[in-house]
């Protein structure tokens, strides 16, 4: 059955529409669960606020069980679904980079834009800066180009690189979660309380 | 003017298959007549009801738009003739058939009743510019006395300004989309809905916002229900409604439609001011720019969608 | 105090958030075949107004030209309606919890200007860095995770690696 558009359950102009009511959710998820606060969102780094470890790791595995569950199920076809391509270099750079811009600006993309709309004036400036690190490497693209395009691995999975049993993969995945999360809860008590 | 003779129906340029006469102006002026029917009707209900010290954005300060609304809406209108000069020949008959006669009377009419209405406020809106001449001030004494009188005229007036709008369309029996009984209900209340928008933006006090997000969510309802009347009104009818239904439900106006008109035109700003009503603090101005935004695009849809609409052959 | 004790349970508990999330996650797979995303949509917007300002210029850059060949508009994407529909849906939220209004968050210890030019670094760093990885927190880590993307699940140790270990050269401004 799924994935409903690319399969031509759903007409191709309704793409848009349904882009702006999951807009809507996700919009809604990440101001409601408090990621439109940079002090809330910085929190994870210095251990007084474990709430997008928390929010982003339960809704890894969510999503994750979910999609098992429904491509066991017959509803979805794991394999017609986008995999993000791996980039090795790519991957580990621009990660260590936006890591960096994490704890400087204290928002990602998304976070930021959800912060724009309560009207947080960093926000605002965040994402002005976004878009200034997006032009300064759109300018110098070919200064990045062999780091972008370079050390390609195809759309793979953990399954195709690891050669690990997918369900196991959940699996542990998940009871690391848990132990993440019990962890967190025992470094919260112990750091000074920050409030904001 | 001169006549031109087709020898056959088909295939004349810009009218067959496909309507190609109508551009941005139509779409601008069909918005701003409604906005101004709206403003209008809203400020003559508050003054017959006697409610005009409590409401007084209503009255005064957003009744100020209706005339610059219908001057900017007319001139728009006339630009896009291809025969301005001969605006005057639409004064020379009344048809009570053609809506297009209807609108020019109508206009006629409700445009130098705007400006009235806003100069009979003119010594509380401008209390620092003093009139020069005595019979002006005579003159707007005289209007404010008869403030009443002019509101019972332009309340039918600014509902068939309002009508007139989506008649003007809906009397185009060649064109399907357009030709449904609905377009004229539904562009009053989208008018009106702009109308209440405005006010809720320019409202300086609590009440008068609350008030008019009310009325606002209950057009935006009614509206809602319209289009969806609308819609299963073309789905039940021949195959060229169904084309022309197509167009707005899976077609190229798509998006336009139901993304900008319905979820982000009506039902988000829905959404916020019932939010608003029940307590929560919400900055207003978004819903109601959301409105705006909404009944405009609304129109541009309706008129761009309408001309491509044709009927089988 | 209490005002600020109070405003710490506003939040949803952060698994529910997560627990929504991760059903919306679903939802767009089975619906789009793709995951969620933010940052695309910036891209196309500096695509857009690089394309507006000097069409010349975005035809002939390797990198501007992958997104405006042709009649294809950069803004007409997916992600562009996305994001509008984050800043409605946030706003909605913001609004249920009372939270809209203009100001600047920042740790009392500092002062407004230093925040924002910090969130203005921040954001530049972050930018860069999603191009080089093709995707930021949601796009290529979130959405890579749900499934099983080698190159989400690196991307996502390498955001949290790098910010720990940053972390402690820019405390004073957080804590």
């Amino acid at each position: 059955m799924g994935p409903l558009i690319p399969n031509g359950f759903i007409p191709f102009e309704w793409s848009s529409i349904i882009a702006i009511v999951i807009g809507i959710f996700f919009g809604f998820i990440l101001e409601a669960s408090g990621f439109s606060s940079s002090r809330k969102l910085a929190g994870v780094f210095y251990g007084y606020d474990f709430a997008v470890l928390k929010v982003f790791f339960t809704a890894a595995i969510t999503s994750l069980i979910g999609l098992f569950y429904m491509d066991y199920l017959g509803y979805v076809d794991m394999s017609s679904l986008y995999v993000h391509p791996t980039y090795l270099w790519g991957a580990i750079i621009g990660g260590a980079i936006m890591g960096i811009g994490f704890v400087t600006g204290g928002f990602c993309p998304g976070t930021s834009l959800s912060a724009v709309a309560i009207g947080k004036i960093d926000a605002i400036v965040n994402v002005l800066g976004i878009m200034v690190g997006i032009f300064i490497f759109s300018e110098l693209y070919t200064l990045f180009e062999p780091l972008y395009n370079g050390y390609f691995q195809g759309n793979v999975t953990l399954v195709d690189s690891l050669g690990i049993n997918k369900y196991w993969f959940v699996f542990i995945l998940t009871v690391v979660a848990i132990i993440m999360f019990a962890a967190s809860d025992m470094i919260r008590k112990r750091v000074k309380k920050v409030f904001y | 003017m001169q006549e031109e003779l087709f020898t056959s129906g088909r295939n004349i340029p810009n009218i067959d298959p496909s309507l190609e006469i109508w551009h941005w102006p139509i779409s601008v002026y069909l918005f701003l007549g409604g906005l101004a029917a709206g403003l209008l009707l809203f400020a003559a209900v508050v003054t017959i009801l006697g409610k005009d010290k409590d409401y007084p954005t209503t009255v005064k300060y957003a009744s100020m738009l209706p005339p610059v609304a219908l001057s900017l809406g007319l001139m728009a209108l006339v630009y896009d003739l291809t025969h301005p000069l001969y605006t005057w020949q639409l004064y020379t008959t009344i048809r009570l058939e053609s809506p297009m006669s209807w609108g020019a009377w109508v206009l006629l009419v409700t445009t130098p009743l705007s400006f009235l209405w806003v100069f009979s406020y003119y010594s509380e809106l401008f209390p620092k510019w003093n009139l020069k001449f005595d019979f002006l001030k005579k003159f707007e004494q005289f209007l404010k006395k008869n403030r009443k009188n002019m509101a019972y005229a332009l309340v039918p007036l600014s509902i068939i300004l309002g009508v007139y709008t989506g008649i003007l369309l809906s009397a185009f029996n060649a064109r399907p989309l357009w030709n449904n009984a609905i377009l004229g209900p539904l562009f009053l209340t989208s008018g009106l809905s702009t109308g209440a928008a405005t006010i809720i933006l320019l409202a300086k006090s609590a009440k008068e916002r609350h008030l008019f997000s009310k009325i606002d969510l209950a057009l935006i309802i009614i509206e809602l229900g319209l289009i969806v009347h609308m819609i299963m009104g073309m789905y039940a009818g021949s195959e060229v409604q169904l084309d022309a239904m197509n167009l707005l439900i899976g077609g190229e106006f798509t998006l336009m439609f139901f993304g900008f008109v319905v979820i982000l035109g009506l039902i988000v700003p829905g959404i916020l001011e019932a939010l608003e009503i029940k307590g929560y603090k919400i900055p207003v101005a978004v819903p109601a720019i959301l409105i705006l935004i909404g009944g405009l695009i609304f129109r541009f849809v309706m008129v761009e969608a309408g001309q491509i609409t044709r009927y089988l052959y | 105090m209490k005002d600020k004790e109070q405003n710490r349970h506003i939040y949803w508990n952060p698994y529910f958030g997560g627990f929504l999330l991760g059903l919306l996650i679903i939802f767009t797979f089975y619906i789009t075949g793709r995951g969620l995303g933010a940052s695309g949509a910036m891209k196309s917007s500096v695509v857009t107004i690089v394309d507006d300002v000097s069409h010349e210029h975005a035809k002939q850059s390797a990198y501007y030209s992958k997104f405006v060949d042709g009649d294809k508009n950069p803004m007409n994407n997916w992600i562009v309606f996305e994001t509008l529909g984050v800043l409605i849906g946030a706003f909605i939220s913001g609004g249920l919890a009372g939270r809209i209004g203009w100001r600047v968050q920042h740790s009392p210890k500092i002062t407004r200007r230093r925040r924002l030019i910090f969130a203005f670094s921040g954001g530049i760093l972050f930018g860069l860095g999603a191009q080089i990885a093709r995707g930021c927190t949601s796009g290529a880590a979130l959405s890579g995770m749900a499934v099983l993307s080698t190159g989400g699940f690196i991307t996502m140790l390498a955001i949290f690696g790098s910010g720990y270990l940053f972390a402690y050269f820019f405390r004073k401004n957080w804590i």
